[in-house]
């Protein structure tokens, strides 16, 4: 029982009912939180790379990867119409024919979806009709993780391109950049503080022949308006593939090629830290 | 018209003839070199007896005159001129019987004697063919007066293609002057002699010896078979020595004619708009003194040109595509080389205008004359037997080539060494050492220097003294040697034992040499080395020595003073020593520092002061030392660092990760002498920085020593420049957080407004649930301590089977 390859996205609804899964085993599936049982398996081509659940709850999507001769298509099921589920039917499956989606999240009020691209693209797709609303490029290399700040009204796109970047959930316009010299994987907003933690770290092919010095698997932790970095912290041996900020700001975790998840709590001096200004 | 042009042949060289009769009245001898003979003047300086014959000019009328007469009885110099209208027509018939043939080049000889050409030789020849036929055969003369209605061209198309040309002959006839004059007696020995040089090249087809008063002239015609045989003699026989009086000049005979058709007039050349490349120095006349490097990024694709500031860099030019591989700067820093497939561009002036281009396809290497005028490039693609052009000298402020070389395999860059001044640059070949004088880009002297086994020479930095060693020959000590030029006087030899290998350093004054020696003494194993000291400044040009018997990493002089840093030893035990070179002459240790993370040294360009770097596999350690009372100042690290780079003014240096050697990390970072990190400038695909050079001060010695001495008050004064704008930096950092603060609060200002217009909408969406704050829900939670039991089991592996 259970998912047969690896298990690329996750996602629980807003009231923690329902936890939504995708996997390289080519389904996504939806669970009971608190039984662990298997509600729903949809079977797809190809992997699974992203999925969610939308505000509400009701409206869950997932993407699939280009691979094998398929595309790459944004799935939408409306689970209070259960026939979708049954009979495998989305009630609208979007095609990605330029390049394939490597992260996406919901938007504000499940109006929209934002999908990051393998290009560094940016689109907005309408959970209703499956048109693109926005379309902006201001990375240069794959998008690897998107996350939302606490009220979704903005959000954290993390880039091979070495750097991360801040966006208006609502009209994609570009806010801030945040500059490191390695991939990043993973990039977290602060729900409480101006600031954004950043994770990534030399490619995991490249890091066997390199020491862990110059693969620089650190945290790195930014001003979210000055586009400063105020910290970092050491500890994984390979690259960072996930960063989290607690819900109430006071620790973060970190999830690392080396097979650990580190939960750092912050000293009372990152509290108190203020740039001059 | 064909006719017409046959006839016309003949009467050309004539009337080419005729001018040139008239040339030596109009101008005296000697006024203007004579046409064809390039540097003809020295060879009529050598010939003063012969001067009443009116020397050159007369050469080439000589056989254009004589031609004439020449062409019915003794074979003429240039025979297929005068012979060509008939010899077409000839040539069927000759293929039926010999005797026709005959009959009509008799036939042809006689019209030309008349002066006739192709009309009446047709004829003539159709006479003797017909004389020639069977009596008994029906005459297929044509009546007298028939007049011949079908040209030449329909009846012989396919055999006039194939005539001679006039050029086939003049082509390959060559004049060769300073021939000795001899009497009828030995005539016949100096025309052996002559044919033994000459038919070297080509079966020599014609001769002709003018004579005059029973000797001849001095001057002799000689005629190729092919024009190729005349231009391969022309070019290796010119200036060949028959004797001490006889050093022949050959020319082409054509090339005569191209000489007498220069105008007695001289046209004053036009005059070539100046063009205003604006104050090629005005990066020298910045208000803060800043200095200007170039950086390449982007694995080459885009180069730009900074003003190095202690805050940021301030770019000045950025470019897509400059170059195809990398730049230089020349060595007073006037112009930025670019390098492109079809050869190099210099560049330069405050908007980085083109200056310059050199075509040289291929082009992979270049250098510069320490003056600046000359520009040495060197490519792989170009060069052939004839036409030397790997390697080509230009002068940069004219664009023009002044010479090519070949290459040897095994030659390393720069092949030419120049003097400090430009004056000469050298190159060494197999026992030899050829020094070339500018601007003539001549031999000096006319010749090079045989040196049996020389291994390597070096000009000194501060006078035309060229250093070089050669090996030990069996019983012969290795010696070095420093000669003066371009007197070529030996100043110091030194004999060496035991020698394995030298190494030439000069100090960049050219005050001192060290002579690099590692020696194999007898009775000790391994390889010991001497540094042989040279005091250049003193008579006799005395010399001490330091030993060391650890192997040596690498050596430098202090650029301006009387210092010196080995480091010696083997990983991980590597030690810098710091020797001073007394005025007396003794050698003094000042200090050594044990236990270095260092494979390079750079010495500031001021000296004093020197960065110890330990660069690629030594992970790109650094030592920053005062070498006045020996201190290290400071020890840090650039991880991976590639190069070190002293800025002109020796105020910074810059340390790099290049593309090049490293893919990843790759920046500049910027020290202070004193090794403070100022910046760190990362670079996508950084490749390479290079300070632009500054020329020499135009202070004098005293002016230094002043300012020097005043050295407090200026301090001060510069102190209280940077409290100034570095004050005014943290105010503008200040400045510019509080104005992204402002913005960032504006835009979330907007952004929550637009969140608590969709309150209901998102209490609607979760059912009337709030979820807008953590704690909202706070009367909802429970706390439950959960208790999990965990058993532990041991199972031993082995007992499963």
């Amino acid at each position: 029982m259970g998912h047969t390859g690896a298990v690329w996205c996750v996602d629980a609804d807003w009231d923690t009912k329902h936890v939504l899964t995708g996997s390289a085993d080519n389904s996504c599936r939806l669970w009971d939180c608190e039984t662990g049982k298997q509600l729903a398996l949809l079977k797809t081509n190809s992997a699974v790379r992203t999925c969610g659940f939308d505000f509400g709850g009701n409206i869950i999507m997932f993407s699939t990867d280009k691979q094998m001769g398929y595309q790459c298509f944004v799935s939408f099921f409306d689970l209070r119409d259960p026939s979708q589920i049954d009979s495998n039917e989305p009630y609208m499956k979007i095609p990605c024919n330029d390049s394939k989606i490597t992260s996406a999240v919901w938007g504000p009020l499940g109006e929209c979806i934002i999908a990051g691209h393998e290009s560094g693209e940016l689109n907005q797709y309408s959970a209703k009709s499956g048109e693109v609303l926005v379309n902006v490029k201001e990375h240069s290399r794959q998008i690897n993780d998107i996350q939302l700040s606490r009220d979704m009204t903005m959000f954290v796109t993390a880039s091979k391109d070495n750097t991360a970047k801040l966006f208006d959930s609502t009209t994609l316009e570009h806010q801030k950049t945040f500059r490191t010299e390695r991939p990043v994987n993973s990039a977290a907003l602060s729900p409480n503080y101006d600031h954004v933690v950043l994770g990534g770290g030399q490619e995991a092919m490249d890091v066997t022949t390199t020491s862990t010095r110059i693969g620089k698997f650190e945290a790195r932790f930014f001003h979210l308006a000055f586009e400063e970095e105020f910290g970092r912290v050491k500890g994984h041996f390979g690259p960072i593939n996930s960063v989290a900020f607690h819900p109430d700001g006071k620790s973060y975790s970190s999830g690392g090629e080396d097979g650990y998840v580190r939960i750092h709590y912050f000293d009372p001096q990152y509290f108190e830290f203020e740039f001059e200004a | 018209m064909q006719d017409a042009e046959n006839v016309a042949a003949p009467e050309a060289a004539e009337e080419r003839a005729e001018p040139a009769q008239q040339q030596p009245a109009a101008e005296p001898p000697g006024e203007e070199p004579r046409p064809g003979a390039p540097g003809a003047q020295e060879a009529a300086d050598g010939e003063d007896e012969e001067a009443e014959a009116g020397p050159g000019p007369e050469v080439p009328v000589e056989p254009a005159a004589d031609g004439e007469e020449a062409a019915g009885a003794t074979p003429g110099p240039s025979p297929p001129p005068p012979e060509e209208p008939a010899s077409p027509a000839a040539a069927p018939a000759e293929d039926e019987d010999d005797a026709p043939g005959e009959q009509a080049r008799d036939a042809a000889a006689e019209a030309r004697s008349d002066g006739a050409g192709g009309v009446q030789g047709g004829p003539a020849e159709d006479a003797g063919a017909a004389e020639n036929g069977d009596a008994d055969e029906p005459s297929f003369s044509d009546p007298e007066d028939f007049v011949d209605d079908v040209s030449e061209e329909e009846l012989l198309g396919d055999v006039l293609k194939d005539r001679p040309q006039e050029a086939d002959g003049i082509d390959s006839v060559i004049v060769v002057d300073n021939v000795p004059q001899v009497g009828p007696d030995r005539l016949e020995k100096l025309k052996n002699v002559i044919h033994k040089i000459f038919s070297k090249f080509g079966k020599i087809t014609n001769d002709f010896y003018p004579e005059e008063e029973g000797k001849t002239k001095g001057y002799i015609f000689l005629e190729y078979a092919s024009p190729a045989h005349a231009l391969d003699a022309v070019k290796n026989a010119d200036g060949y020595k028959l004797d001490k009086q006889h050093t022949f000049r050959v020319n082409l005979f054509t090339d005569f004619d191209k000489y007498m058709t220069i105008s007695d007039e001289w046209d004053i050349p036009e005059k070539q708009p100046f063009k205003d490349l604006g104050n090629l120095r005005y990066w020298l006349e910045e208000a803060e003194c800043r200095d200007q490097y170039s950086v390449i990024f982007e694995s080459g694709d885009r180069t730009s040109i900074f003003w190095n500031d202690v805050k940021d860099p301030v770019s000045i030019e950025e470019r897509a595509r400059w170059t195809e591989t990398y730049v230089r700067w020349s060595p007073k820093g006037t112009y930025l080389a670019t390098f492109h497939q079809r050869g190099i561009a210099l560049w330069g002036g405050e908007k980085f205008k083109q200056i310059q281009r050199f075509s040289h396809q291929g082009v992979q290497l270049i250098d510069f004359s320490p003056c600046e005028r000359y520009l040495v490039t060197f490519s792989p693609l170009m060069d052939t037997q004839d036409d030397p052009q790997a390697i080509i000298i230009w002068d940069t402020l004219t664009g023009q080539k002044k010479r090519g070389f070949h290459c040897e395999s095994s030659a390393h860059w720069p092949i030419f060494k120049w003097s400090h001044d430009g004056k000469f640059f050298a190159r060494m070949t197999l026992d030899t050492l050829s020094i070339y004088e500018t601007p003539s880009m001549g031999l000096l002297d006319k010749k090079s220097l045989k040196i049996s086994g020389i291994k390597d020479f070096s000009w000194s930095p501060g006078g035309n003294i060229i250093a070089f060693w050669v090996p030990e020959d069996k019983d012969i000590p290795a010696r070095v040697t420093l000669m003066q030029l371009p007197s070529r006087q030996e100043i110091r030899v030194r004999n060496l034992f035991n020698v394995v290998d030298c190494k030439l350093h000069w100090q960049k004054n050219g005050d001192y040499l060290c002579v690099k020696v590692d020696r194999t003494p007898k009775g000790t194993q391994g390889v010991v080395t001497n540094f042989e000291i040279f005091r250049m400044r003193e008579k006799q040009v005395p010399v001490d020595v330091v030993e060391m018997k650890e192997p040596i990493i690498a050596f430098a002089w202090e650029p301006n003073g009387s210092k010196f840093a080995v480091l010696h030893g083997e990983t991980p035990r590597i030690s810098v020593s710091f020797y001073h070179v007394k005025s007396n002459g003794k050698i003094e240790l000042i200090k050594m520092f044990d236990k270095q993370q260092a494979n390079t040294i750079f010495w500031s360009p001021q000296g004093q002061f020197v960065v110890l770097a330990g660069l690629r596999s030594m992970n790109g350690a650094l030592a920053f030392v005062d070498t006045s009372d020996c201190t290290v100042m400071n020890i840090a690290e650039h991880y991976m660092a590639s190069d070190v780079e002293w800025d002109p003014t020796g105020r910074y240096v810059v340390t790099s990760v290049s593309w090049w050697s490293h893919k990843v990390d790759n920046a500049y970072w910027l020290w202070t002498f004193q090794g403070r990190l100022l910046q760190k400038n990362n670079k996508d695909r950084f490749c390479q920085l290079l300070w632009r050079p500054r020329p020499p001060t135009l202070l004098s010695q005293d002016q230094i020593k002043q300012i020097r001495k005043d050295l407090k008050k200026y301090s001060k004064i510069f102190e209280q420049k940077d409290r100034l704008s570095q004050s005014k930096a943290s105010k503008e950092l200040v400045e510019r957080r509080r104005t992204m603060m402002e913005d960032f609060r504006k835009y979330r200002k907007m952004a929550q407004e637009l969140y608590m217009e969709q309150k209901n909408e998102r209490l609607e969406l979760r059912g009337g649930v709030d979820t807008d704050e953590l704690d909202s829900n706070v009367d909802d939670w429970e706390e439950e301590t959960i208790e999990f039991f965990v058993t532990e089991e041991i199972i031993p592996l082995g007992s499963q089977e």
